[in-house]
């Protein structure tokens, strides 16, 4: 491999490892706070159980995301130099923002992990706020820095010198409002279905306890609230592109000859030479209704652009079909399961083909997330900073970045093997026998772990 | 100016903040690869008590010093990332190695358990050696830059014999900082045995600090001779205050004062950082890149301290609630002592 191919290998595998942790990081806390809530408002060990359960696995959770995203703060300098040069002025700020967020969540994680004998059950629970807050800021500010690669702002070039640096302006740049909302409803979407998963997996398996029912109600309470928001706002992103981005639009439909009264092409093989997709399901007319509210609208092809500024479709078109054929199924499964929930007066419903859809959902939420990535990253090739800046300009000059990406790589598989093994081995262990104010404040929850 | 030193001073404050904190608990991992006998375990668990709620806290020091780098010097942080590509590639892996196997060793079962505190006590040291090395390279002044391209060789810089003693520095450092703290943390626990066994453990590696501090001096004039003049020419007293400091650390460690020596031994190395600090001033990165060409326009460095200034408000309470929660006995041992009275009283 190339040293530009071996460097957008390890870039892109270190964060689609971390966005699965950032995810749930995003997402857990939210469901910490509202279970133990429940616990301490309606004393029930049940939600208590829950939450403790939810707080180990998110001890391990957390712990590999903010090594995972160590990793990815070093990489942006260790790999793409040139960048960090560039933009550092620019968009280091919510990079630096994110430093304080993240700090605030490690501050209140340890608090929060560690704190149930030393601090009142209240005052614990308080911790939570402070832990899903500034999560939420955390993928904020993040992402508002990913946005400003996709449409730079806060800045001019002249004589090759970049000068009138506004960085607020750089962080609510074009993309921001899109980007950043479409990454926390997906970070929500994912951690409920995700989790929503895990306990109809249990009840499939004939698991009785209410245990598992209340864990399964609360997570698709959260998956099934934030899809509908989270298509909704995938449609008003995607129909930014026509106007931000419409080289990413068009390599996201698929258009390589621009033309009014564009189809849509659903799924099909993207075939680069002949400029056609095969097997696609064409709806006409369609895509210039969804993009400009008009059937006849005029759609920017790959045409329109020089062969050195096109980004290559081939995975972004799938990809971006995949990502909204999950987020569609997801929704689907979530209406049905609150459908029946209330119309059988309010009785978890036990349909196993239902359960077995929510076993899917779980992990196509997060299969969506890591979608979405390849069509924003992808969409936006050759540029590492659109139309400032190219790729393959901002690589590194180190050499052997071939034996670094491997390495990480065994890295990643290991870390993901021993936590997949550590996670099933926590839902295996036998639920606590204790009751209720033992649960609410003692070290352990009793059985069977350190 | 006046806003580019004070973006600096806060940066070099959160080196030092990583240094202290973050090193004593690569240290725990140090001693944890060290603890033998039949006192291992309880070395052990110990180390795993102090380190389990402050470590992820500890370890957002250095994402903040990145970012901030980043942000206030941008062709500083490009020039170290690509000149220092392989010693922070390592540092990274041991962070990572670290972090994931101390929660892995805190979920498993015994055997597995058993391996990943092995990877997470040999993690420990390999982090702070390569930053040592890597600090050793900057302050060497052997990160060359030509026409804005970094000229320096992979592995040249941070091999030197210079390089190499500061790295080992490091590491007996991050073994005195741990060794101290654990004391007080086997003082809550009333474990006099362990008491004792980290103050040994804290004067030999002080020892062995003060041993490669002699050879970091006498190799300085010849493979860091920019940081040597820097020294003499405006670092000196501050030199002098921080060995004065260090020997009164060792004095009262010495004479079981350990509150007393812990204070001084984190003074001591905040002030070993403020002597290079001002040792290579006004180079950001000697001789390649000095402070005021590298940094950030006053629009963004104005926007980060405003920034920095309103997240230190929420942060530094933050941070001193997470330290004074778990000062103290662990509660455990106050319910074991309450329900061990009765017995002790009926003989």
């Amino acid at each position: 491999m190339s040293d530009l191919l071996d460097a957008r290998a390890q870039m892109g595998t270190s964060l689609a490892f971390h966005i699965i942790f950032a995810s749930l990081g995003v997402g857990l806390p939210l469901l910490l706070c509202i279970a133990e809530g429940l616990a301490l408002w309606h004393k029930d060990s049940g939600w208590m159980t829950l939450t403790r359960r939810w707080t180990k696995a998110f001890a391990l959770l957390f712990a590999i995301g903010a090594v995972s995203g160590t990793i990815l703060s070093f990489e942006i300098g260790l790999l793409w130099p040139t960048f960090t040069k560039f933009s550092g002025s620019i968009i280091g700020l919510p990079f630096a923002l994110e430093g304080f967020a993240f700090f605030i969540e490690a501050i209140f994680l340890g608090l929060y992990l560690y704190g149930w004998e030393r601090l009142s059950p209240r005052a614990h629970w308080l911790c939570s706020f402070p832990l899903w807050i500034s999560g939420a800021f955390s993928a904020w500010f993040i992402v508002s820095a990913n946005s400003w690669m996709n449409t730079p702002a806060g800045f001019q070039i002249k004589h090759g010198q970049v000068t009138g640096i506004n960085p607020l302006q750089a962080i609510l740049n074009p993309s921001t409002p899109y980007e950043t909302s479409h990454m926390l409803l997906a970070a929500y979407v994912a951690t409920g279905f995700g989790v929503a998963a895990v306990y109809a997996i249990q009840i499939l398996r004939g698991k009785r306890e209410t245990y598992y029912r209340k864990g399964l109600l609360l997570a698709m309470a959260l998956g099934a609230i934030a899809i509908p928001f989270q298509i909704f706002d995938g449609d008003l992103s995607a129909r930014s592109l026509a106007d931000l981005q419409p080289a990413k639009l068009a390599a996201v439909e698929g258009v390589f000859h621009t033309e009014k009264g564009a189809p849509i092409q659903i799924g099909g093989i993207v075939d680069d030479k002949t400029g056609q997709i095969r097997f696609a399901i064409e709806i006409p007319n369609l895509l210039s209704i969804l993009a400009r509210g008009d059937p006849h609208a005029t759609i920017i092809g790959l045409d329109k652009f020089a062969p050195q500024d096109q980004p290559d479709p081939f995975f972004v078109h799938p990809s971006f079909d995949g990502m909204v054929g999950s987020g569609f199924f997801a929704l689907f499964i979530g209406g049905v399961f609150w459908l029946l929930y209330f119309r059988r007066k309010r009785v978890v419903p036990e349909n196993r083909l239902l359960l077995w859809g929510i076993v899917l959902s779980g992990p196509l939420s997060f299969v969506a997330i890591e979608l979405g990535w390849v069509v924003t990253e992808l969409g936006r090739q050759p540029w590492i900073i659109y139309n400032i800046l190219r790729t393959s300009d901002a690589v590194t000059t180190a050499p052997g970045l071939g034996v670094s990406f491997a390495i990480f790589s065994g890295i990643y598989v290991v870390l993901a093997i021993t936590l997949t093994v550590l996670l099933l081995r926590l839902a295996r262990s036998p639920l606590p026998k204790q009751e209720w104010p033992v649960l609410a404040s003692s070290s352990d929850e009793g059985v069977g772990t350190k | 100016m006046t806003l580019t030193y004070a973006i600096l001073i806060i940066l070099w404050l959160s080196l030092i903040a990583y240094a202290v904190l973050g090193g004593a608990d690569f240290g725990g991992g140090i001693w944890d690869f060290f603890a033998f006998g039949k006192e291992a375990e309880r070395q052990r668990s110990l180390i795993g008590q102090a380190l389990g709620p402050v470590w992820e806290a500890n370890h957002v020091w250095l994402i903040f010093l990145i970012v901030g780098l980043f942000t206030a010097f941008p062709p500083a942080f490009s020039i170290l990332s690509t000149a220092l590509f392989v010693p922070f590639t390592l540092a990274v892996i041991g962070i990572v190695l670290r972090g994931a196997a101390f929660i892995f060793r805190a979920n498993s079962e015994a055997v597995t358990s058993k391996v990943w505190g092995r990877v997470f006590s040999t993690a420990s040291t390999i982090t702070p050696f390569f930053f040592g090395t890597a600090a050793a390279a900057v302050a060497s002044g052997q990160v060359h830059v030509q026409g804005g391209r970094v000229q320096t060789d992979l592995l040249a810089g941070w091999t030197t014999p210079f390089a190499l003693t500061i790295g080992a520095l490091a590491l007996s450092l991050c073994a005195v900082l741990a060794a101290v703290n654990l004391i007080i943390e086997a003082q809550h626990n009333n474990d006099a045995e362990l008491v004792e066994a980290f103050r040994r453990r804290a004067m030999i590696a002080g020892a062995i600090t003060l041993v490669l501090d002699a050879v970091a001096f006498i190799l300085s004039p010849f493979q860091a001779p920019l940081l040597w003049h820097g020294l003499l020419d405006h670092a000196l007293p501050l030199a002098i205050a921080t060995a004065l400091i260090g020997l009164g650390a060792a004095t009262s460690l010495f004479l079981r004062r350990y509150r007393l020596a812990r204070v001084l031994a984190f003074t001591t190395t905040a002030l070993i950082f403020a002597s290079w600090g001002l040792s290579q001033f006004p180079y950001l990165v000697p001789v390649a890149v000095t402070i005021n060409t590298a940094a950030s326009p006053p629009s963004t460095l104005l926007a980060l301290l405003i920034s920095t200034s309103i997240g230190m408000a929420l942060l530094l309470p933050s941070l001193w609630f997470l330290f004074h929660v778990f000062r103290g006995k662990h509660p455990a041992l106050n319910v074991q002592e309450k329900a061990a009275e009765p017995t002790s009283t009926q003989h």
